[in-house]
């Protein structure tokens, strides 16, 4: 029976968790504070925080391996606590520190977690080699996981997340301590995921190029409260950051571009006048043929858009 | 799930643990060398003190049934406490599997190597101290034997229940259990020798009946009524015990983070 909800892989709404440590001297933890997030199905989407911030917690909740203490979570329309069983057959999950028994050989390890799947047979040699071809593991199919390289590590926690064909996957911090070369090649695969099978995809990290460059969708989070979710466009618009627009002008600028519509705040030095505007593509037109009409010289125009970076840190205020 | 996926991820399980087994030299020394020791020692102590071949043959069945007990045991612990060391435990509880196959699983290799290490250890009693344990028939070997393997994996799963309960410092019990079963379970001596309340915890433990079966086939006149029975139907409520003990735990785990904890 379709719900409204269906249309959504994560509903979480006002989740809490508090973490009890210690027997003698017990310790509280509030990793989680009523935060609430919404995935579309098929989006990706960026959790974006400092460390600490709940987004390890976040996951583990969403996934199944932490019970939470507050608030309502449902992933792929069952709740996941009570249909807990039934979830963890339709997702998957990956972190960027990834550990798996240390003599086990890379197909192994794959082909162990496929079984736990319910795979065999021929069926689970054919999904191991795909895997292992995909991520370009076929050198080293027969070499001990404890003998890999960080980047080799993170692709077999890659191929292990897809041993079943998940609908929806979490990646926690994938690209942590990677070489460029190689994260750039790991953000590649999550696209490809996505734009191959389909796959819904919450991927935490703290590279805000990264959320920029993988995401539809950013949701950010600071000590256990989603502070706010949206396109990155969405968020830079929402926060006022808006657009730069630099402008060389002869003479100097007029009174009236700090007034103008769409224009946020202007300001001049060192021969710039640079006008903070709501949509650079939108008002920039208008601004040169006012000028233009006005017998303004513009000498040199540079637009620059806000960095992710800037909205957290105006968020995290 | 289907019976076919619940065999499935036994043999996941199976196959990961005979991997792991294979490859490790400190598997070699648990299946080997300690239980070999252990063997020989009592069998010269045996000598040295000149006790009767009936008493012997006691000690003897009692060192044997220990480490057979003890490499199942550590089997089935090693269930969870292989992905404890390695910290990738939470893998297994994001699959759709329940704990029974990982013990199940575990305890199905256990059960190979005791077989392995007892058939070892018998060929040596017999080459080195002339006692047959063969002698009791293939039956009452059998029965005994699969004593020992209940009693293995009940000991196994609790285990497991502490571990998943106080984390990396409670996998000091996967080794100390075989120390409880040692005194308790009637190892080196009759339990009747026993002093109350200790004699009581033995009459509780399953292993002193299937232990007094066997011997029973020695000379020694069972001091239990009806001993497999008695140690059958105690198995199976420890069974159920240890299981829901293990279920709880992490559930409780998953409650308490302990679970991600032992993963990072
Ligand atoms: N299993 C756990 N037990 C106790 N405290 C935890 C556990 N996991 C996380 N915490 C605490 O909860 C807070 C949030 O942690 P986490 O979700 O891992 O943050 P992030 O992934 O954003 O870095 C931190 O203060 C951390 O120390
Ligand atoms: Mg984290």
């Amino acid at each position: 029976m379709p719900s409204p909800a269906s249309a959504l892989a994560i509903d979480a709404r006002e989740v809490a968790k508090t973490f009890r440590s210690g027997w003698l001297r017990p310790r509280e933890t509030a990793a989680l504070r009523g935060a609430t997030l919404a995935v579309p199905r098929g989006a990706i989407v960026g959790l974006l925080g400092p460390n600490g911030a709940g987004k390890t917690t976040f996951l583990s909740i969403l996934a199944t391996l932490l019970i939470p203490d507050r608030g309502t979570v449902r992933v792929l329309g069952l709740d996941v606590v009570r249909d807990s069983m039934a979830l963890r057959r339709r997702l998957n999950m990956a972190s960027g520190r990834p550990s798996f028994l240390w003599s086990l050989r890379v197909a192994e390890i794959v082909a162990f977690y496929g079984r736990l799947y319910g795979l065999s047979g021929a069926a689970l040699r054919a999904r191991v080699d795909a895997l292992i071809e995909q991520y370009e593991l076929t050198p080293y199919r027969r070499v001990p996981y404890s003998e890999l390289s960080t980047g080799l590590k993170q692709r077999v926690a890659l191929a292990k997340s897809l041993v079943n064909d998940p609908e929806l996957l979490f990646l926690d911090e994938p690209t942590l301590g990677l070489d460029p070369d190689v994260s750039m090649r790991v953000r590649a695969h999550i696209a490809a995921l996505r734009r191959e099978r389909g796959v819904t995809i919450l991927l935490t990290t703290h590279y805000m190029r990264e959320a920029e460059e993988l995401c539809d969708e950013v949701a950010f989070i600071k000590a256990g409260r989603i502070l706010d979710a949206g396109t990155p466009d969405e968020l830079k618009r929402r926060i006022g950051l808006g657009d730069v627009i630099a402008l060389r002008l002869e003479p100097a600028a007029p009174a009236w571009l700090a007034e103008a519509p769409g224009v946020l705040r202007c300001a001049s030095a060192d021969g710039w006048t640079k006008c903070t505007v709501d949509d650079a593509e939108k008002r920039l037109p208008d601004l040169l043929r006012q000028l233009f009409a006005e017998g303004v010289t513009v000498r040199n125009v540079r637009v620059r858009e806000p960095e992710l970076e800037e909205v957290f840190v105006e968020l995290a205020r | 799930m289907s019976w076919r996926a619940d065999l499935l991820a036994v043999w996941a399980v199976v196959v990961r643990n005979a991997l792991m087994a294979s490859r490790n030299v400190f598997f070699f020394f648990e299946l080997l060398f300690w239980p070999i020791v252990g063997v020989v020692s009592i069998g010269l102590m045996t000598k040295f003190l000149g006790i009767t071949p009936a008493q012997a043959s006691f000690v003897l069945i009692g060192t044997i049934a220990l480490s057979v007990v003890n490499v199942c045991q550590l089997e089935v612990a090693y269930a969870v406490l292989m992905d404890v060391w390695s910290k990738s435990i939470k893998h297994q509880f994001l699959a759709p599997i329940g704990i029974r196959h990982l013990t199940v699983g575990s305890w199905v290799v256990g059960m190979v190597r005791g077989s392995l290490l007892f058939t070892l250890l018998a060929v040596l009693a017999w080459w080195a101290f002339d006692f047959r344990v063969l002698a009791a028939g293939g039956g009452a070997v059998g029965l005994f034997l699969f004593g020992c393997f209940l009693n293995a994996w009940i000991v196994g799963v609790f285990v497991c229940a502490l571990i998943t309960l106080f984390g990396n410092r409670a996998e000091a019990f996967a080794w100390a259990s075989v120390n409880l079963v040692l005194v308790l379970a009637g190892i080196y001596y009759p339990v009747s020798v026993l002093p109350e309340p200790a004699a009581t915890l033995a009459r509780a433990i399953p292993l002193t009946y299937f232990l007094d079966a066997y011997r029973s086939h020695f000379g020694f006149a069972s001091e239990f009524a009806a001993p497999i029975a008695t140690g059958l139907a105690l198995s199976v409520v420890y069974a159920v015990v240890a299981h829901l003990a293990f279920y709880a735990s992490v559930q409780r785990a998953r409650r308490t983070g302990l679970l991600l904890k032992m993963s990072e």
